[in-house]
């Protein structure tokens, strides 16, 4: 409502505060309450037109290479391309896509061979050439390219010989990516890296092909033109795209964006049903005409907001339940803790906001039980390490014990702060929130709850985008407090979720997500070690027991588990997928 | 007259430039987001983020970008690219343009009709039920906020969500061009809804005016000599009257027509109101300064406008 909500971060679901999430009760764990919480039936009728309203400005970018929000994967990612590995709606680990099988590790896992499979052929103009492991390679390197502008290739690629350190100006040749035949990538890595023996970080838009006879000319400048000039292997493609330009019909930026089928695409080697013939999306809805327009029309789904605003909620879960779906996000939302700044820098005092914090209320603020679950430990539910962290229950602090709030417990760490009367004695505490609804409802109501334990915030509400990248993202502004944090998974594996807000190594001056400065070096060589672990059930305890140990330094209080919402009109079967946060699957989801 | 059109059109210059030139130092001196940081993605290397500074030419000093930006306004008409969808600004603003006159335009068609009908009316028929009726309705329509009179309208009278399910609702524009007929019946509701503010208060201020007018001594004058009511009112008291409402629907156009932004948000029709709305969220400079500026040139050249007109209305006011 990202999705203003329009910067919903597949992982950072909740980074964007147009996010926000559907059912479960509290302590309900992972599961969902309310609605259709599996998709139990993911076959269809094919056929038809399906309508999108987004509320938010629409996908980020026409370039592959630049995808990475939830919407880019929702409404142009899955449908129109193929990447090595997918993703079936309730699939919690990669599945080959134009990939043969998942990688074959060999060298100590410092080499990963894929064979890819042959025949898939690009959509016109060059519907004859058909997709080869060098275009794999090429779409790789450029996402190391400035002109590009990608933003996870340095987190989960980096590890890759030859991979520049810092983005090219140009797309260049990486060593460590081999296509030593038409199918078959080998990449050779400097250290094993767990995310890409197990596929998971090969799953994501940087492999999708990108044929570079086709594409170098449009990767040149200081900007990439690919995406408007780019080729599909998907189902479906933009309309109009076939000229080698897209054209005003096929997308106007923030506007409207129309797939049709793909000439191109042989059925027989996805595993995509791809039901609709055509999808067209409208983009700048109002969010409660849109959900409204939704539910009384025909052949509609719910766009980019992750819950229906509250004035339709509430309706959508009790007269129209059977057009809602609701899955767990993989996302979660929480308050950052400034371990550099004062009172935050002292452990017993943000154990002491912890205990204070009254999470069912605060939960209140965004839509009550439906809208996620009360959270008591930082990875979510259905994520590998959940269960080993302490599953619903949590670690079992005495802090995160009471969902309500405990003040006496807040007071008796606040004395061991040293603070005798378990009130804070300092001057007020320097907090900056998102002025849009609910996630300004929430930090006002984070600030009446801490003056039980003598905390004055002096509260900044400001645009969502301005919070991130003017305050909290940025060491030096040194805000305190940040009320309407949340992150998400980029995949099923943790290391998305612990990794970039816990490594101290990953403090920088601008764009900093370790918004607490955790930084502990202990915690650090732990996290860095447990990325190189390939086995995924070690990968899920070591991961599990970090999150545990990492919960009882109290860098951020997690109060929520967020949910997914979606819902279609009567005659429409609504699909989620579960690695793309609960978004509804557009080539899953069909007409009744 | 030529010579005063000249002078007005070198200051509308002059203006744009002191426009573009503050919209330039708020953007820097308010904490607005760092788009080079919002383009970067969630965790974001630095070495990414001052690839994209430097492609955005945001690690150039304020005045340099500035200078840059203004050459290649005023020696190519090029607004720029925009930093959320590297897409021309222009083009982007004159794909939404059409869209944001058609409403403007068929709104001030709407309220000046109804203001000016009601104003006349109940000036004329001072106190009676009419004027009563008429002017209790107006202050409501004043009081309304547009917004919530949007969503009102929907719910009552949109074909998919409405009660009584007659006008298209929310989505439904289409471009003149591809089909005049749903052009127009999509705009039916929106162009009420935004005209109601300004019908009301047109209705008002020419309601005071008039009958103030109709007081006057010439009024009296042109009745003694036995002037049809009608002609004296029409001819004599509205053309007297009407001045202050050609200035307010003057300016009301200009700055509609620069986007009406809860109108098009509520009836989401891709306006210049919407993308300007979009730009401030994402920091988008260039396309903020293209839409600040087209609304500041809308406004200076509707007073130009006004001002001409003022000539042809009122037979005191010539130009030198």
């Amino acid at each position: 409502m990202r999705k203003l909500w329009r910067l919903l971060p597949l992982a950072a679901i909740a980074v964007l505060a147009l996010v926000a999430a559907g059912c479960g009760g509290g302590g309900g764990g992972g599961g969902s309450t309310g609605g259709n919480a599996e998709n139990s039936n993911t076959s269809g009728k094919a056929g038809g037109t399906i309508t999108i309203n987004d509320s938010a400005g629409s996908i980020d970018s026409l370039d592959p290479g630049y995808w990475y929000y939830q919407t880019d994967y929702e409404e142009i990612g899955m449908p129109t391309q193929r990447m090595l590995y997918g993703w079936k709606p309730d699939d919690t680990s990669p599945r080959p896509d134009i990939a043969q099988g998942l990688p074959q590790v060999s060298n100590g896992g410092k080499t990963l061979t894929i064979k890819i499979k042959s025949g898939i052929r690009y959509s016109a103009p060059l519907q004859s050439q058909t997709v080869k492991a060098a275009d794999i390679k090429y779409a790789m390197e450029r996402c190391f390219a400035a002109p590009v502008g990608n933003g996870y290739a340095f987190s989960y690629y980096s590890d890759i010989k030859g991979a520049p350190s810092k983005p090219s100006a140009h797309v260049e040749d990486i060593s460590g990516i081999q296509a030593p035949d038409a199918t078959t990538l080998v990449l050779q890595l400097k250290n094993p890296v767990g995310v890409l023996a197990t596929g998971n970080a090969l799953g994501l838009p940087c492999t999708i092909p990108v044929p570079q006879n086709y594409a170098a000319k449009y990767d040149k400048g200081n900007q990439s033109t690919y995406g408007q000039h780019q080729v599909f292997t998907g189902p479906y493609m933009v309309q109009g795209a076939g000229s080698g330009t897209i054209p005003k019909s096929g997308y106007q930026p923030a506007k409207l964006l129309v797939l049709v089928r793909n000439p191109s695409w042989d059925k027989s080697t996805d595993f995509k049903p791809a039901y609709f013939n055509k999808i067209i999306i409208h983009n700048g809805s109002d969010p409660t005409v849109a959900a409204r327009q939704v539910l009384a029309g025909q052949s509609m789904i719910s766009g980019d907001a992750a819950v229906p605003p509250p004035a339709v909620l509430k309706d959508l879960l009790t007269t129209k339940k059977s057009q809602a779906v609701i899955a767990p996000s993989g996302g979660n939302r929480y308050a950052a803790l400034n371990t550099t700044v004062k009172p935050f820098d002292n452990i017993n005092v943000r154990r002491a906001v912890a205990a204070v914090l009254n999470r069912n209320a605060l939960r209140q603020t965004r839509g009550g039980p439906a809208v996620g679950t009360i959270a008591t430990h930082f990875i979510p539910p259905g994520m590998p390490g959940f269960d080993q962290a302490g599953g619903n229950a949590g670690p079992g602090y005495d802090f995160y014990k009471n969902p309500n709030g405990d003040v006496a417990v807040a007071k008796s760490y606040m004395k061991k702060a040293g603070y005798p009367s378990g009130m804070y004695t300092g001057g007020k505490v320097f907090a900056v929130a998102d002025n849009t609804s609910p996630a300004k409802q929430t930090a006002e109501a984070m600030q009446q709850q801490l003056k039980a334990i003598g905390i004055n915030l002096d509260l900044h509400e400001v645009p969502h985008a301005t919070m991130y990248s003017k305050y909290c993202q940025v060491p030096k502004a040194k805000v305190a407090l940040c009320p309407s944090m949340g992150w998400g998974k980029d995949f099923f594996d943790s290391q998305s979720m612990i990794d970039p807000i816990f490594n101290g190594k990953n403090i920088v001056p601008a764009g900093n997500v370790n918004t607490a400065q955790a930084n502990n070096p202990a915690f650090n060589a732990r996290i860095s070690a447990a990325t190189s672990v390939t086995d995924a059930n070690q990968r899920a305890t070591l991961y599990g027991n970090l999150d545990k140990d990492l919960t009882g330094q109290v860098y951020y209080v997690t109060w929520l588990w967020d949910n997914n919402i979606s819902y279609g009109s009567k005659n429409v079967t609504v699909v989620q997928n579960k690695f793309n946060g609960g978004a509804p699957d557009l080539v899953f989801s069909s007409l009744k | 007259m030529s010579a005063y059109i000249i002078r007005r059109l070198l200051w509308v210059i002059v203006l744009l430039f002191l426009v573009s030139a503050i919209t330039f130092v708020i953007f820097f001196a308010l904490p607005s987001a760092d788009p080079a940081q919002l383009r970067a993605g969630r965790q974001p290397n630095p070495a990414l983020v001052e690839a994209i500074r430097h492609r955005l030419g945001l690690d150039k000093p304020i005045y340099v970008q500035y200078y840059r930006y203004m050459k290649g306004l005023v020696l190519h008409f090029d607004f720029g690219y925009s930093y959320q969808n590297n897409i021309s600004v222009k083009q982007q603003i004159f794909d939404r343009l059409p869209a944001t006159a058609s409403l403007a335009i068929g709104a001030a068609v709407v309220w000046l009709i109804i203001g000016i009908s009601v104003g006349t009316i109940s000036a004329i028929k001072r106190r009676s039920m009419f004027d009563r009726v008429a002017m209790g309705g107006a202050l409501v329509g004043i009081s309304a906020p547009v917004y919530w009179l949007g969503l009102l309208s929907l719910y009552l009278f949109a074909n998919d969500i409405g009660i009584i399910k007659i006008f298209p609702g929310s989505g439904s524009y289409v471009p003149l061009s591809q089909d005049p007929s749903k052009w127009f019946t999509s705009l039916i509701l929106p162009w009420f809804v935004l005209a109601a503010s300004f019908a009301a208060f047109y209705a008002r201020l020419l309601r005071g005016n008039l009958i103030e007018v109709m007081s006057e001594d010439y009024i009296r004058t042109a009745r003694a000599k036995g002037l049809r009511e009608r002609r004296v009112v029409l001819r004599h008291g509205i053309r007297s009257a009407i001045t202050p409402i050609v200035t307010a629907a003057g300016l009301d156009i200009g700055i509609l027509l620069g986007g009406a932004i809860l109108t098009e948000s509520v009836f989401n029709i891709p306006g210049v109101g919407r993308l300007a709305f979009d730009s401030i969220q994402n920091s988008d400079l260039p396309m903020i300064q293209g839409t600040v500026l087209l609304g500041a040139f809308f406004i200076v050249l509707m007073n130009l406008v006004v001002d001409v007109a003022y000539a042809f209305i009122d037979p005191r006011v010539r130009y030198s």
